[in-house]
């Protein structure tokens, strides 16, 4: 890592927006008043699929408060979800129901009490057909189609070398299938949205939103108006985790066009019930898995095939079927790789983005295979992970070669050494059973594959000595307001109580895209250090013809100009700032940063898609009770490179927050359907880690220098889920010997695998 | 109905319907909406407000309930001039907050098991604590948090 002289980035500070939290002042959507607010409640499908004959609304009509119901003949525009083609999800389901808890009219009322009752009271015919429910129902030649092309979303390949020779020419060959479950976000605010008309035409949406900017277009065109003459503010969020596009674009819509049809704010906040089975899960998964190898050790192919069961719409399974495709191989460079991807619709709630995308499913897959292939080799797994480990300047899956910033080795290299140092204990061994488990991965930062990444940030100085940042990417909880203050800090020479980053509203930030794939550091970060680049070069003119000086004889530090030679000839920046107003020197400045654009061959997935990589190794060491099956965490070091680390408080949050997600997706965290209804759409019955689940994470960062992201930053938001999961998984098979195949791999399931 | 009690130091008197819940008493009532709404259930815990000094889900009790009793919301916490509580300060320092919307109810639950149990142990805050959900940060800062709004509280004891 190259040395860096820097005084904001790389330090520990609390989160710019804090105290709003702590005190209980923060607004979130459902927190604002309006005057003659009214509420919509959704009626919802409680059958898989079906097909609806009738909506009769006039019983609903006639219950106090209930001002409407509207359905999908209201709407103006195109009644339609779907960020991505095919676009094929209706707001609201218009002749058929394609799972269970698909809204198909909404009520209105004057307090949420009568428009649940007003929904409860509408009567709806639906000639129930019988659902699809499994991704092999889905792909039966004799199949019923749940959309007009069939019931396969999207399939993608990837080909690299030529795997048939591999396999043919392999010492060792192996394989295996796996399987992984939904998971639900399970944020602690549920969706909630409100829609306040104006008088000039436009409308205003005080949303829990992940990327305004999407919202905003899809409101507009169900409105069937232009972008323009909706205004998306996003409110303080509870957590989104990838799961906040779809939904809200759904009741967004509705509440403004109901907003706008009477003339009154309208708010829709999503009951938990809701949540779970009416907005998107992660996508469940079965992985077919051939690995090829020497030896040695060297593995020289591999061929996968992931399905992926999307349930009932595409939402975002074009992009997780991507992911997942590209990062199936692993960290590994491996000349020979065929990979096919899959995404089915079943008649089950809608997949969509959850933090890792698509990579935690594979991950376990690839990690698991490449334990048993250790096993196979009598190798130790950590040696064939560092034997096969990409290096800079090596070819990639999609044969992308990076020649800075691959850390894998070093983080492997971490892990080793930790290991050598930590005893499992042997206590009780008649009671319990002990194991580690080892898992290594690597997340691409920026929507590469997915999508052309551009953000726009601008930076303006304030007379005040201040500095006021705008961005359109999202503060969900993950700190990204403050890592764009702590960057405008450095470049600017301020303190961090001199930097305000603004709110995110459509009117007042420039589009910076969606608020995804880890990349609001590296991409977002870039546009905020340009942007305050810029306004340096105004107050250093400034300060140089004030100090009568040459611009390079000055620093900005501590909220002064100061020169280079002597520290105590400063001038405070508040009064630079002024002087370099009245001299009509620019204080603001709009910049852009923009991902240099995925560069491939689209048959084969072969060629440049990310800017950047995160890569990550982590370690699980877990105790059995051979009694109960309950497994206790004893450690857990996740070892990641993330490049530069601006907030190393808010990077472990990162860690932890994501490590507990990848516990839950492998251990805990199950949606139960029968006969295609979820079952368990509560917080008691579908077991969200709570502070008794929690593991003891240890956060290490070897940082490398990533030139694409200012500093050498990268991202970290995702990539620690898919390290838990797979070395839990890894972690138990060591322990008990036996190799689970499907996550989670719950209590019960260790308990009956190791009585047999 | 009529009822009186007192929220936050102040004496209240409210006409409420029987069925009104108290989490819309006073989010809705009072306006004070700092306390959360997560589940409706009393499973997540983001609605946690004290009840004569403990911790309930105010989502599973009837606003009649409070006739006679003192309440504590996150609004309370917050001192004159702006200075927080070493609760609310040790969360901020710790990194124990990521969205915030469990944050409330965490810190009420953490005020209440410290005001019976000044330093807890470990199991004791995972006990406390229980009844709170938290999806962003694996609950370490939390824990670290309550330690060291112990430690706080000791301090300016003395």
């Amino acid at each position: 890592m190259k040395k860096q002289n820097l005084s904001q980035v790389g330090k520990s500070v609390v989160k710019v927006d804090g105290r709003e939290l702590v005190t209980g002042k923060a607004k979130f959507s459902g927190d604002f008043k309006f005057p003659e607010l009214l509420h919509g409640y959704a009626c919802r499908s409680k059958i898989a699929a079906g097909y609806i004959k009738n909506i009769d609304i006039s019983q609903a009509l006639k219950i106090p408060g209930v001002v409407d119901v509207i359905l999908p003949k209201d709407i103006p525009g195109n009644n339609l979800i779907g960020v991505l083609p095919p676009h094929d999800q209706p707001i609201l389901a218009d002749k058929e129901i394609r799972y269970a808890g698909e809204s198909y009219c909404i009520a209105i009322a004057t307090s949420v009490k009568a428009a649940k009752a007003g929904a409860k009271a509408v009567k709806t015919a639906i000639d129930p057909i019988t659902p699809i429910l499994t991704i092999d129902e889905a792909l039966a030649k004799s199949a019923r189609k749940i959309h007009p092309n069939g019931n396969i979303t999207i399939s993608k390949n990837l080909i690299k070398g030529d795997c048939e020779k591999a396999f043919a020419e392999a010492d060792i060959v192996l394989e295996d299938t796996f399987e992984t479950s939904n998971q639900e976000h399970a944020y602690m605010e549920t969706e909630v949205v409100c829609a306040e008309p104006f008088g000039d035409g436009r409308v205003t949406v005080h949303a829990s939103c992940q990327s305004p900017f999407h919202i905003r277009g899809h409101i507009a065109a169900n409105l069937n108006v232009p972008a323009s003459k909706v205004k998306v503010v996003q409110a303080y969020t509870g957590g989104s985790f990838g799961g906040k596009d779809d939904a809200a674009t759904e009741i967004g819509s509705l509440a403004a066009i109901a907003a706008v049809k009477h003339g009154k704010p309208v708010m829709i906040s999503h009951e938990r019930e809701e949540s779970i089975v009416g907005s998107t899960i992660r996508h469940a998964s079965r992985i077919h898995y051939r690995i090829a190898a020497k030896k040695d050790g060297t593995i020289t192919g591999k061929e996968i095939k992931i399905l992926l069961d999307g349930g009932a719409y595409a939402a975002e399974s074009p992009f997780v079927v991507m992911k997942a495709l590209i990062h199936s191989a692993g960290p590994y460079k491996i000349d020979n790789v065929k990979v096919e991807s899959t995404a089915i619709y079943t008649n089950k709630t809608y997949c969509g983005a959850f933090r890792g995308f698509g990579v935690p499913q594979v991950t376990f897959a690839s990690e698991s295979m490449m334990d048993e292939l250790a096993k196979e080799l009598k190798m130790d797994p950590l040696e064939l992970r560092r034997k096969n480990a990409l290096k800079p300047g090596e070819l990639n899956a999609t044969s992308q070669i990076f020649e800075e910033s691959v850390g894998i080795i070093e983080t492997i290299d971490k892990v080793i050494e930790i290991n050598k140092s930590y005893q499992l204990p042997a206590k009780e061994p008649e009671r319990y059973l002990y194991g580690t488990g080892f898992a290594s991965m690597y997340q691409g930062i920026s929507n590469g594959a997915e999508g052309i990444d551009v953000v726009g940030a601008s930076v303006q100085a304030m007379q005040d000595g201040s500095a006021l940042v705008s961005i359109g990417l999202t503060e969900l909880g993950q700190g990204s307001r403050t890592v764009f203050a702590q960057i405008a800090a450095e470049v600017l020479g301020l303190t961090m109580d001199k930097v305000i980053v603004k709110h995110v509203d459509t009117d007042s930030v420039h589009d910076s895209g969606p608020t995804v794939a880890s990349r609001s550091t590296t991409v977002g970060g870039m546009a905020v250090f340009k942007a305050a680049g810029e306004v340096k070069k105004s107050l250093l003119k400034m300060a140089a013809l004030m100090f009568k000086t040459e611009e390079n004889n000055i620093v900005l530090k501590d909220n002064f100009a100061q020169l280079v030679f002597d520290e105590k000839a400063k001038i405070p920046l508040k009064d630079v700032c002024v002087a370099t107003y009245w001299t009509g020197f620019p204080l603001m400045n709009l910049s852009f940063s923009k991902a240099p654009e995925a560069n491939y061959d689209h048959d084969n997935t072969q060629g440049n898609i990310y800017i950047a990589y995160n890569y990550g190794t982590h370690m699980m060491s877990i105790r059995i009770d051979k009694l109960t099956g309950a497994v206790k965490v004893l450690k857990h070091v996740a070892v990641h490179d993330a490049g530069k680390v601006v907030n190393p408080k808010a990077f472990e949050g990162q860690v932890e927050g994501a490590s507990l997600t990848g516990l839950g997706l492998a251990h805990l965290e199950k949606i139960q359907y029968k006969d295609g209804v979820i079952i368990n759409p509560n917080l008691s019955d579908y077991a969200v880690p709570t502070i008794k689940d929690r593991i003891p994470s240890e956060t290490i960062s070897v940082e490398t220098y990533n030139p694409t992201g200012p500093y050498g930053v990268k991202g970290i938001g995702e990539p620690p889920v898919s390290g838990a999961a797979s070395s839990f998984a890894n972690a138990v098979a060591n322990a008990t010997g036996i190799r689970f195949k499907k996550l989670p791999i719950t209590r019960q399931d260790i308990l009956k695998a190791i009585k047999k | 109905m009529l009822i009186e009690f007192i929220c936050n130091g102040k004496k209240i008197n409210i006409d409420v319907p029987a069925d009104m819940r108290v989490l819309d008493l006073i989010r809705d009532g009072l306006g004070l909406t700092g306390t959360k709404c997560g589940c409706s259930k009393g499973e997540c815990g983001a609605c946690t407000i004290l009840v004569d000094g403990l911790p309930e889900c105010s989502c599973l009790l009837l606003a009649p309930k409070l006739q006679g009793r003192e309440i504590t919301t996150i609004e309370a916490l917050e001192r004159p001039g702006g200075k927080l509580h070493p609760i609310q300060e040790a969360f901020l320092e710790e990194g124990a907050v990521q969205c915030g919307f469990c944050t409330p109810g965490m810190i009420l639950s953490t005020k209440a098991l410290l005001d019976v149990n000044p330093s807890p142990s470990v199991a004791e805050i995972e006990e406390g604590l229980s009844g709170n959900i938290c999806r962003c940060t694996g609950y370490t800062k939390i824990v670290k948090a309550v330690q060291s709004s112990a430690l706080k509280l000791q301090g300016a004891e003395i």
